[in-house]
């Protein structure tokens, strides 16, 4: 189940907030519809983000993919062990397989994200 | 007998003196280097020479994964390969004088220009000039790497293409000044090989003739591979170090490497053959200025190759050196730039046929795409080579193809399939309908052009 501590964006990534920041990743849904993740461009830190905007683009075995990015803001922290086991989000999406941690510009922007609850809901909703 | 006078046997001039030779021409053809110019000697043939030595350096690196067992280590040497690469070259030269020597056609070793309309003065290489008389003359000069002024070069650390073609020392860490298509192949040649490689180039993206997402994907396949790809950059200064070579941005930035290599484009050959005494017009780049029969504004003499300018292909040379020989002996022909393929051979190859899609853009035209990735065909997958796409572009109202634009493996050759559909006005239902051997990487053309319709057979449910 995804976790309740979360807040979860359409496009199929989370944040966990820490003070004017957030851990982000992608949802157990949306590794599971990648299959096995062979690469992940990591961004640069301090590479600006705007949300609903191109975050970055990560492969698997069956396709491309262009992560969206849930906030607006910039990268002070990447994954770094991503470089060499992609496939840590695919095996642990919320917790070892973390992709950035992004400092927000805009902290509102997370209540108009879904809680756990309401993710579920969106899923169901889509017939996935 | 029609007498054809030939300045430079490039992939141009000895195409021409063939297709003369075939249709009864006594052709003279004047060389100042090596048969078969830039392509055979300085471009296409060596670098893929090479290239095949570096894939097999890859391959030997990565053969734990294909169920190899290697027992010691697999080492580069770039002196064994640069010899193979001569001795291929060597052979082709053979190959080209044989058949000079098959058709009767005079090969002369040294310089011409031209002193009439219809008369050329050859300079030998061992001093002796000669006159030859001609019905009509044929320039084929070709091109040579541009230098940027300021830029010291020296051949051993500043160096062009042609000097990275007797390197035998692998570089530590090389600058890249032109990220288009020769910086790019030799990028990959060299990272392959060890190098720490440092693209700079001027344009927002690399590879800027190609189709945007093709740019796009080549730039993450490099970040993949660690060259640092930086674009929208200028190389104000290039100066001599100890350790090498240090290039410094316009905001001030500074790399260090121990060689650097200047491929921002190409140089045509236009010094020393008379044009201007001729009257022979020249465009603003002062490129020899030709009509689609091949023909300069000066009746009997005519221009190929990249002395023209325009697309700067040793295949499009060769089909102008066929046009401009069937005009001189009393034939009618004329070039068709609409389906030209061109490809480039990186790794991922790319390749590609008419209109990228910001071109499609600009003109207005209404149009649709269709695209497949590489890793969605399973001979890719049994191959182990799935990075890239095969993207089509169609015409929205008559589903005419437009364009294609493949990066992946097989590219330069997957693409003729396109080039043929556009050279016979063919539609992507023309595409579709047609089947293709499984497994193989040209289904994916016919999973693009169903995707251009929607309706990709290996496309989940959206």
């Amino acid at each position: 189940m995804n976790p309740i501590d979360l807040r979860y964006h359409k496009e199929h990534s989370w944040v966990k907030p820490e003070g004017n920041r957030v851990v982000m990743g992608i949802t157990d849904f949306a590794q599971g519809e990648l299959g096995d993740i062979v690469y992940i461009d990591l961004s640069e830190t301090d590479a600006e983000l705007e949300a609903n905007g191109e975050f970055s683009e990560i492969e698997s075995t069956k396709r491309t993919y262009s992560i969206i990015s849930p906030v607006t803001g910039t990268i002070v922290k990447v994954n770094e062990d991503l470089a060499d086991t992609p496939e840590l989000i695919n095996e642990d999406p919320y917790e070892k397989g973390w992709i950035a941690v992004i400092e927000l510009t805009n902290p509102s922007e997370l209540d108009s994200m879904m809680d756990s609850d309401e993710y579920e809901k969106f899923l169901a909703s889509k017939g996935k | 007998m029609m007498r054809l006078g030939i300045i430079g046997a490039g992939p141009g001039g000895y195409v021409a003196a063939l297709k003369a030779a075939r249709l009864g021409a006594h052709v003279t053809i004047i060389e100042d280097t090596e048969v078969g110019g830039t392509c055979l000697n300085r471009g296409c043939i060596p670098t893929k020479a090479l290239l095949a030595c570096t894939e097999a350096y890859s391959r030997a690196r990565e053969l734990d994964k294909f169920g190899v067992d290697l027992a010691g280590a697999v080492t580069p040497n770039l002196a064994k390969m640069q010899d193979r690469k001569d001795r291929i070259v060597q052979t082709q030269v053979k190959g080209i004088r044989g058949l000079f020597k098959s058709w009767g056609i005079a090969l002369m070793e040294g310089r011409g220009r031209l002193i009439s309309s219809h008369t050329i003065e050859a300079t030998k290489k061992d001093g002796s000039v000669e006159k030859i008389d001609c019905d009509a003359i044929i320039i084929a000069t070709g091109s040579r790497p541009a230098l940027l002024p300021g830029f010291p070069f020296d051949g051993k650390t500043v160096l062009t293409s042609d000097d990275t073609l007797s390197m035998t020392e692998i570089p530590t860490s090389m600058i890249i000044v032109g990220a288009g298509v020769i910086g790019c192949e030799w990028a990959c040649i060299f990272r392959e090989l060890g190098t720490e490689v440092t693209m700079l180039e001027l344009m927002p993206r690399a590879v800027v003739t190609e189709d945007e997402e093709v740019s796009d994907l080549l730039a993450r396949e490099f970040k993949k591979k660690k060259i640092k790809l930086m674009t929208s950059v200028k190389v104000e200064k290039v100066e001599f170090t100890e350790a090498g070579v240090r290039a410094t941005l316009g905001d001030g930035k500074t790399i260090d490497a121990q060689k650097l290599l200047v491929s921002v484009g190409r140089a045509l050959n236009t010094e020393g053959l008379g044009l201007e005494e001729q009257g022979i017009a020249r465009g603003p780049r002062g490129q020899i200025t030709v009509d689609d029969k091949m023909q300069t504004n000066v009746p009997g003499v005519y221009a190929v190759g990249d002395v023209t300018g325009g697309m700067m292909l040793a295949h499009v040379a060769s089909e102008q050196g066929t046009v401009a020989a069937l005009n001189a002996c009393g034939h009618e022909a004329s070039m068709d730039y609409a389906s030209v393929p061109a490809a480039v051979f990186t790794s991922p190859e790319i390749a590609s046929v008419g209109l990228r899609e910001h071109q499609a853009k600009e003109r207005g035209i209404k149009y649709r795409t269709g695209k497949v990735e590489f890793r969605a065909l399973s001979k890719a997958h049994a191959m182990g080579e799935i990075a890239g796409f095969i993207k089509l572009i169609a015409e929205h109202d008559t589903d005419k193809l437009l364009g294609a634009h493949i990066i992946g493996p097989h590219a330069s050759d997957l693409v003729h399939e396109a080039a043929l559909a556009m050279r016979r006005g063919l539609t992507i239902n023309d595409l579709e309908q047609t089947i293709h051997a499984h497994p193989t990487l040209s289904e994916g053309m016919r999973e693009a052009a169903e995707d251009v319709h929607g309706r990709g057979t290996h496309c989940p449910k959206t």
